[in-house]
């Protein structure tokens, strides 16, 4: 008995040594092996985070007109995952009949795929306090009425392309902006400013750890830090000027679609086109226009499906969303000439003032041996006579610029690609670093990429099975800004500025300053958007003429291409220097089944002598450059000359100019013909009546310029 | 005069295990510094005392105390004459408060007393009529267990188990169980008789288990399914049945080594772990005093249980064996079922850490019992 007891006895104390030994083995497991892991859930149940949107920046013009902003704005959310299929109806009926919206409004609005489809959509916007109250009222499970903050482009469609959209975050980028302390609900930057500055004007969330019990109930403020708001970003465009540039590019182009077309006997298209006004001496963009276009203020408020068709995917006005200054890729055409006569030059190819006939075509000649075509036309096969180095670019000669890329290609040696050297000097065939999203960089082209292009799409570039070697054929369109030559607007326009400021090629700046808005110690800070110099070019001997050449494409006398567009104009001062462009565009237009029409295209920069701004306008499919270009081109000069009468730039008023006063034979000196070439200001040029020039400010007949020279 | 006297005469005082009750109230107070850790913060959020429930627990500790000291004086073999009395008043309280008792938590196992704040709970006091008379009938038969005894042992377990499972209270039945198993199991009953009867006793639970599956009426409660459910599962149901279970072992395991410092513990102090003052009051223990403050706990326990176990062993008297047993097995059992479910390796029941929990009826028997073992110390050389 005794015996058993003790037994038993021992049995039961193994049995809770047994049972301790596993409640000591549990807590080292818990308590020293898996600590971390259940520390940080401890963490995660006790910290609530709070996160708080910060006020974006605005988008400013460089006078500080805003040109986006932020709205408080009253919102109704629908959750329609809270009812079963069709009984959201009910719902939607009761809501139309209180804020005045048609059912079919808001239905499209709760399809909208880009948001999950769990997630409240909105459905209405821009209510004020008593559309709030009203549909509170009704305390609908599901809907929910209120303020948000919201973003508003007071300006509509001025600069909708430079300052781009803000809308919901994409699938692809949630993930990483999430991480950033982004809320889902939150807006980001789609395009233009607004994506490229993104980082600048969200500023940073604010943050607030608050410890909490098991039933939500705060006990401690654990840290805050208030949101910091985004930083306003002032552009380098100017509002006014931007709205004038629109609005003389979309005129332009209204008037080219009542112009009938010589080649095919239809009104032109003219769907669209790209204007872009530059400071020349700091490469500031001041204007920069793209058409079609459209009102950011419909990509936030939540555009139906419809509305977006109506705008976004409009047959006849195709890539409103584009911005076309930087992402429209266009043939140059004659406005190319520019480097083409600058490659000659460099090359000693052209002596600048030796004759040549003009006899409305170019040949190859027999000695070569010509593959291919053979016989290049002037655009109008017209014969333009004798002209030289600078009459030819007055006058647009095809011939004259076939004959100097046609000896370019028989130069074997580094010399060959002069063309393509010289346009890569210029800034065409990369980026020019606007800072602007999406901008393409074109291509010039060369040996490389006509294979290149030929072997990868061989349908669309080589549908005869052509030889894929660069012929003379292709320098020769190349010379004249066809064929394989594709360019922006920003490129042109930052070429010309380049040759005209004397050879420093700028990266374009589309913003002028970041403001921090909020204030420390030290007030706020400003970052400063300096003038990026990508390198200053040197140009060849004879590119005087050149320019020379340029500056008469407004004169009358000297047959300037664009000297229709220009009559009348006020020259006073505000004399330009240009070219004009017309591109043959390769293919169809897929709305229209027909060979496209040329793209007119002008460049100019004004002042003559004191060049500070350039202007390039780009049309497709709108005609001849000197007769639906440069007419924009003009008024947008005239705007330019206003634009600096309101803000007059200190830094302008007493620069003098230096004209390049020619030498001339005394004898000569008396005649039309040879005083047109001679800039205004040279003694012995055209003298504008004394009354009209407003250079003369004491009236004693000399130039002001010319006094200040003595 | 160091006259050797007969054993008989030498005082109790000699042989009694003082350790024991100062184990005891060195572990109540770790229960009261305990019971104000995980309440004060709620209860200050509240705007109330923050030391509300350790006054309380002092006053039943205090209560306790008396209670253990009075059990110590008086010759325990008195109680062998009363413990069939004993038993049937504890039963009829049983019956009782199935009638007068108020219900909480979805139990009706408490009597509401007239112009006090706390209730009493009859089913702890059942405890300990049990064991005394558990261990009183198993002595009367000299430990000669043959099946008649052994079914009427069993009946005398089955009527309290019976009552309590109409409150119900699914832990306090096991404990009951537990307290029957050990006797018998020391008291001789055979191997096979014991197999037996856990086979039996297994096939039961699984059937009240699955009573509703099997086409019967639900023996068991919702809540206690889910709580099975959620022990065999931690991820079933996060925020409703397993949720105590996640967030003791979480209090417990984000203690690490060291805790985090008396009153430190967030888990503990923000009410993340429900019922942490009475079931689940190891989890504040675990929180703020770490792995160490753990061990020293359950050596402490240990130290107890050895205590009684050689206290078993030494007496002279098969009803203070008996009887000592009965409470070591009560104690281990409550012991290992509390800390075990904090750390997630028993199920969830209700059944109070012997000591440490807050509440009246369970520190005032607990100390009762030790009461009854330091007796049985005391007089282990009479026999």
């Amino acid at each position: 008995m005794n015996e058993q007891l003790n037994r038993r006895l021992a049995f039961l104390g193994i049995l809770i040594i047994g049972l301790f030994a596993a409640l000591f083995t549990r807590a080292w497991y818990l308590q020293v092996l898996t600590t971390d892991e259940l520390s940080e859930k401890a963490r995660s149940n006790y910290v609530e985070i709070v996160i708080t949107e910060p006020t974006r920046g605005r988008i400013l013009d460089r006078h500080g007109v805003v040109l986006a902003d932020n709205i408080r704005s009253g919102v109704i959310t629908v959750n329609q995952s809270r009812y079963a299929p069709g009984q959201i109806d009910f719902v939607l009926e009761q809501l139309s009949a209180l804020i005045e919206v048609p059912v079919s409004t808001l239905k499209s609005r709760l399809d909208d795929q880009q948001t999950h489809p769990l997630a409240a959509k909105v459905v209405a916007t821009g209510l004020d306090e008593y559309g709030l109250l009203r549909v509170s009222e009704l305390s609908l499970p599901g809907v929910e009425a209120k303020w948000e903050m919201s973003r508003i482009y007071p300006q509509n469609e001025i600069g909708a392309h430079v300052v781009g959209y803000v809308g919901a975050m994409s699938q692809g980028q949630e993930d990483r902006l999430l991480q950033l302390g982004y809320l889902p609900s939150e807006r980001v930057g789609k395009s233009g400013i607004e994506q490229i500055f993104e980082a600048d004007l969200h500023g940073q969330p604010g943050r607030t750890e608050l410890e909490v019990d098991s039933t939500g109930r705060v006990h401690r403020i654990l840290s805050q830090t208030s949101a910091t708001p985004g930083s306003d970003i002032y552009l380098s465009i100017d509002a006014d000027l931007q709205a004038a540039t629109e609005s003389y590019l979309r005129q332009g182009l209204i008037a080219a679609r009542k112009t009938v077309s010589d080649d095919s006997g239809f009104f032109y298209p003219a769907i669209g086109g790209a204007a872009v006004v530059m400071d020349l001496r700091n490469g500031d963009v001041l204007s920069m226009a793209s058409h079609p276009t459209y009102d950011p203020n419909w990509l936030v408020g939540g555009i139906t499906t419809l509305e977006y068709q109506s705008v976004f995917e409009n047959p006849y006005a195709p890539g409103a969303l584009n911005n076309r200054a930087v992402q429209g890729l266009y043939s140059p055409g004659s406005v190319f000439k520019l480097i083409t006569a600058l490659a000659g030059l460099e090359a000693r190819l052209i002596s600048p003032r030796a004759a040549f006939y003009d006899v409305g075509y170019f040949q190859i000649p027999d000695k070569y041996g010509c593959t291919g075509r053979c016989t290049f036309y002037n655009a109008d096969k017209a014969p333009l006579g004798i002209v030289d180095l600078s009459s030819a670019i007055t006058r647009s000669s095809d011939a004259y610029f076939y004959k100097v890329a046609h000896d370019l290609y028989w130069i074997r040696g580094d010399e060959q690609w002069a063309i393509q050297d010289m346009a890569e000097l210029l800034g065409f065939g990369s980026q020019t670093g606007v800072q602007l999203p999406f901008e393409k960089s074109g291509r010039i082209g060369d040996g490389d990429i006509k294979e290149a292009l030929f072997e990868t799409n061989p349908d669309a570039y080589n549908p005869y099975g052509e030889s894929t070697q660069w012929l003379p054929g292709d320098n020769i369109n190349t010379g004249i800004g066809q064929g394989f030559v594709s360019v922006t607007a920003i490129q042109l326009a930052n070429a010309y500025a380049a040759f005209a400021n004397g050879g420093t090629l700028f990266s374009p700046n589309i913003v002028e300053k970041v403001v921090a808005r909020s204030e420390d110690r030290f007030g706020s800070s400003v970052i400063d958007f300096d003038p990026r110099i990508q390198r200053i070019a040197e140009f060849p001997e004879g590119s005087g003429v050149v320019r020379e050449g340029l500056h008469g494409v407004a004169s009358k006398a000297r047959r300037g291409t664009a000297w229709r567009a220009f009559e009348g104009y006020d020259s006073s001062g505000y004399a330009i220097a240009g070219k004009t462009g017309t591109a043959q565009a390769e293919g169809r237009n897929p709305v229209l089944q027909r060979k496209k029409e040329d793209s007119a295209v002008f460049v100019a920069w004004a002042p003559r002598h004191d060049p500070r701004y350039v202007v390039a306008v780009v049309m497709e499919e709108a005609g001849f450059g000197g007769e639906a270009a440069a007419p924009v081109a003009r008024r947008i000069l005239e705007a330019l000359r206003a634009y600096e009468q309101r803000w007059p730039d200190p830094q302008v008023a007493f620069i003098p100019p230096q004209p390049e006063c020619p030498e001339i034979p005394e004898a000569l000196r008396g005649y039309d013909a040879f005083t047109s070439y001679v800039p205004e200001g040279c003694p012995w040029g055209i003298q504008v009546p004394r009354a009209n020039n407003p250079e003369d400010v004491d009236g004693d007949g000399i130039p002001d310029l010319e006094e200040r020279n003595q | 005069m160091n006259l050797p006297l007969r054993k008989e005469l030498r005082s109790p005082l000699r042989y009694a295990d003082y350790s024991l009750g100062l184990v005891a109230i060195l572990l109540a107070f770790i229960g009261v510094a305990l019971n104000y850790s995980s309440t004060w913060r709620v209860l200050e959020f509240n705007g109330q005392d923050p030391a509300t429930y350790a006054k309380r627990q002092i006053l039943f500790v205090a209560i306790g105390i008396l209670v253990m000291i009075g059990a110590t004086f008086l010759d325990y073999r008195l109680y062998r004459d009363f413990a069939n009395q004993a038993y049937l008043i504890v039963m009829l309280a049983l019956v009782g408060v199935l009638f007068f008792g108020v219900e909480r938590n979805g139990a009706r196992a408490w009597y509401e007393l007239p112009g006090l704040t706390f209730q009493l709970q009859p089913a702890e006091f059942a405890k300990v009529a049990v064991v005394i008379a558990l261990a009183a009938f198993v002595a009367n038969k000299d430990g000669n267990l043959r099946l008649v005894t052994l079914s009427n042992a069993f009946l005398m377990l089955a009527v309290p188990l019976g009552l309590i499972y109409l409150q119900p209270d699914l832990g306090t039945m096991l404990v009951f169980i537990a307290i029957g198993m050990g006797v018998l199991l020391v008291a001789g009953a055979q191997i096979k008789h014991i197999v037996i009867t856990s086979l039996v006793g297994i096939v039961v639970v699984v059937g009240m288990f699955n009573s509703d599956n099997l086409g019967g009426p639900a023996l068991l409660r919702e809540t206690q399914e889910q709580r099975l459910t959620a022990f065999l599962d931690p991820t079933f149901d996060v925020q409703g049945a397993s949720y105590n279970v996640n967030q003791s072992q979480i209090a417990i395991g984000a203690g690490g080594l060291r805790g985090q410092g008396w009153l430190q513990g967030t888990q503990t102090n923000l009410n993340l772990v429900p019922e942490q003052e009475t079931d689940f009051i190891f989890t504040a223990l675990g929180e703020e005093f770490g792995f160490i403050g753990i061990s020293l706990l359950l050596l402490l326990y240990s130290y107890m249980l050895a205590r009684m176990w050689f206290i078993t062993r030494s007496s002279n008297d098969l009803f203070g064996t008996f009887a000592c047993v009965g409470a070591l097995s009560m104690f281990t059992f409550q012991i290992f079922q509390n800390i075990g479910m904090t750390m997630g390796i028993m199920p969830i029941t209700g059944i109070p850490l012997p000591f440490l929990s807050h509440g009246g009826s369970s520190t005032v028997v607990a100390f009762g019992l030790i009461g009854l073992v330091i007796n049985i110390s005391a007089r282990k050389h009479l026999a």
